[in-house]
């Protein structure tokens, strides 16, 4: 059985149709970009993963359950506002362990201190592995560069286990060096953690040099939301000079709503 | 000169300048004043509504050395301590102090209320309506209304600031709390949060900063209400006290505790803010 089944998903902010008729199964320790054009939907469809929304009907599947509401099923790295801007570096790594571990009142018992000694050096490793060196630990947020508050915002992310991992244009607001470097980290870690990425991005080149599986979205025609356009395996390794013909073939395929607009 | 016109925009006054400039109108209210009191004794010495600095600097030392005339009079050789604690000054000071602790304290709950009202779509539903319109009510207008129901004592006053500034406080609370990303709130649960660390650990926590700044913005209206109520009905108080010497044309004394009172808010602001930087090194702004 998949680990996330999409059944037939139909989503429409006040009838303006969004996605109409998604259809999509993602397996265990998969790849996936999300690739589409701007107002697409696939954010929505992210957020549909996500629980955060719930479609207007069709089935969104996790594991063979419904959850409806965000939990730790998921991780989530957003493109903004990823960090806690009240908590340093360590402290945004070890919240996941701390709250899902401890109730609210749990936390001032004798156990809470000691396994939280636990958690920071587990969190000393993971700020380690990201490449972050330990005195930036005690930083805020606002003091890190923005690469550097997505790789915080990594290792949060994947502090707790999750199963899947789910991404919103996470690396979009970076400098290109520090974006590529970010894709490298990204899929260094997935490699080591076999946890299921789903990355939602609108750089097909990015889609590309990550996944091992693109799923384009696209209108067609255009006044009906979006559906699957085209759901491609990356070869592997992808060969250079591969790329070229793939990019075409992406980007035709989520241009083919526009062109069906076009009257022949 | 480049360009038409001046480019006074791009001036760099120097630090001194800056200084000199800033200290400027002070010292023409200082000087001005010094003038016009001067010229207006010259013509008649008995004037009252312009004393001199000595005659200022006379109220206040009676003011700060010796009880005021309405109430005990203190028994000979009284300790410097005693003749503090019991004079005037102190006494008027520390009346409205705790009245001013007080309100602080009950705004509190509005905040409370604020915040939940902003993460729990329920509590919002409750509420809005109703504290929007309490906040279009105009509180000094309440005011016969607290008295007939409440009495002219403590109570009256403390609820006259309470309803006043409390709706304020409410609705900012309620619109920072709603400013806070929803991807702060779906990171938090995907982290494995419930609704307790969403409200406190992760909303009230860096809104708290904010808060804080709105509450230092509302103090002047909390001083509004408070020296409204005790002008009004007291017996006691920094405002009654200026109300009462009126009267008698007490401007000796009536100048320096307007200055005094001045003095006390801008501490209180100072080391709210003080405070507030010291405690969220993380907040900017």
């Amino acid at each position: 059985m998949p680990l996330i089944e999409i059944e037939n998903v139909h989503l429409a902010y006040s009838s303006l149709p969004v996605l109409s008729g998604v259809q999509l199964a993602i397996g265990e320790g998969e790849f996936v970009c999300l690739l589409g054009e701007t107002g697409c939907g696939k954010s929505s469809l992210l957020r549909l993963l996500l629980g955060a929304e719930r479609p207007s009907s069709g089935k969104v599947l996790i594991a063979g359950e419904a959850r409806p509401r965000p939990d730790r099923a998921r991780g989530y790295v957003p493109q903004k506002y990823s960090l806690f801007p009240d908590k340093t570096v360590l402290d945004n790594i070890t919240f996941g362990a701390e709250v899902s571990e401890f109730s609210f009142f749990g936390r001032i018992t004798p156990r809470f201190r000691e396994r939280r000694i636990q958690l920071r050096e587990e969190a000393l490793e993971y700020i380690r592995r990201i490449g972050l060196r330990q005195e930036d630990s005690a930083k805020y947020p606002h003091q890190l560069s923005g690469g550097m508050q997505q790789r915080v915002a990594i290792a949060q992310a994947l502090m707790t286990n999750p199963r899947i991992l789910l991404m919103d244009e996470a690396f979009s607001a970076l400098d290109p060096a520090t974006r590529r470097e970010m894709q490298r980290l990204l899929r260094d870690l997935w490699s080591a953690t076999g946890t299921t990425i789903i990355f939602v991005t609108h750089n097909t080149q990015e889609a590309l040099s990550m996944g091992t599986r693109i799923v384009v979205l696209a209108k067609e025609p255009p006044h009906l939301g979006s559906r699957v356009m085209l759901d491609l395996p990356v070869p592997e390794p992808c060969a250079e000079e591969e790329i070229p013909r793939l990019v075409r073939k992406v980007e035709s395929a989520s241009q083919r709503g526009k062109l069906a607009a076009i009257p022949a | 000169m480049t360009g038409a016109g001046f480019q006074l925009i791009y001036a760099k006054p120097g630090r001194g300048v800056t200084w000199a400039l800033s200290w400027l109108l002070f010292a023409a209210g200082v000087i001005g004043y010094l003038a016009i009191s001067t010229a207006r004794h010259r013509d008649n010495p008995e004037e009252r509504v312009t004393p001199t600095v000595w005659q200022m600097v006379d109220g206040m030392s009676h003011a700060i050395m010796s009880p005021a005339e309405d109430s005990e009079p203190l028994p000979d050789g009284a300790t410097w301590s005693q003749r503090l604690t019991h004079s005037m000054l102190w006494t008027d000071t520390k009346a409205t102090g705790l009245r001013f602790i007080y309100s602080m304290a009950l705004l509190l709950p509005a905040v409370m209320l604020g915040l939940h009202m902003g993460v729990f779509p329920y509590v919002g539903a409750f509420f809005l309506r109703f504290v929007l319109f309490f906040d279009k009510i105009v509180a000094l207008s309440l005011l016969p209304i607290l008295f007939i129901a409440f009495g002219i004592d403590e109570l009256s006053k403390v609820m006259l600031i309470v309803i006043g500034v409390a709706p304020t406080v409410i609705l900012d609370t309620f619109n920072l709390a709603r400013g806070v990303p929803n991807e702060q709130v779906v990171k938090a649960f995907t982290l494995g949060a419930g609704d307790f660390d969403v409200t406190y650990r992760v909303v009230l926590k860096q809104i708290w900063p904010r808060v804080l700044n709105s509450i230092r913005l509302n103090l002047k209206a909390v001083m509004l209400f408070l020296f409204a109520g005790e002008m009004i009905a007291s017996t006691d108080g920094l405002a009654y006290r200026i109300a009462l010497l009126r009267r008698h044309m007490g401007m000796d004394v009536i100048i320096p505790y307007v200055l005094w009172v001045a003095l006390l808010l801008f501490l209180v602001d100072f080391g709210m803010r003080v405070l507030n930087q010291k405690l969220h090194p993380w907040f900017e702004a």
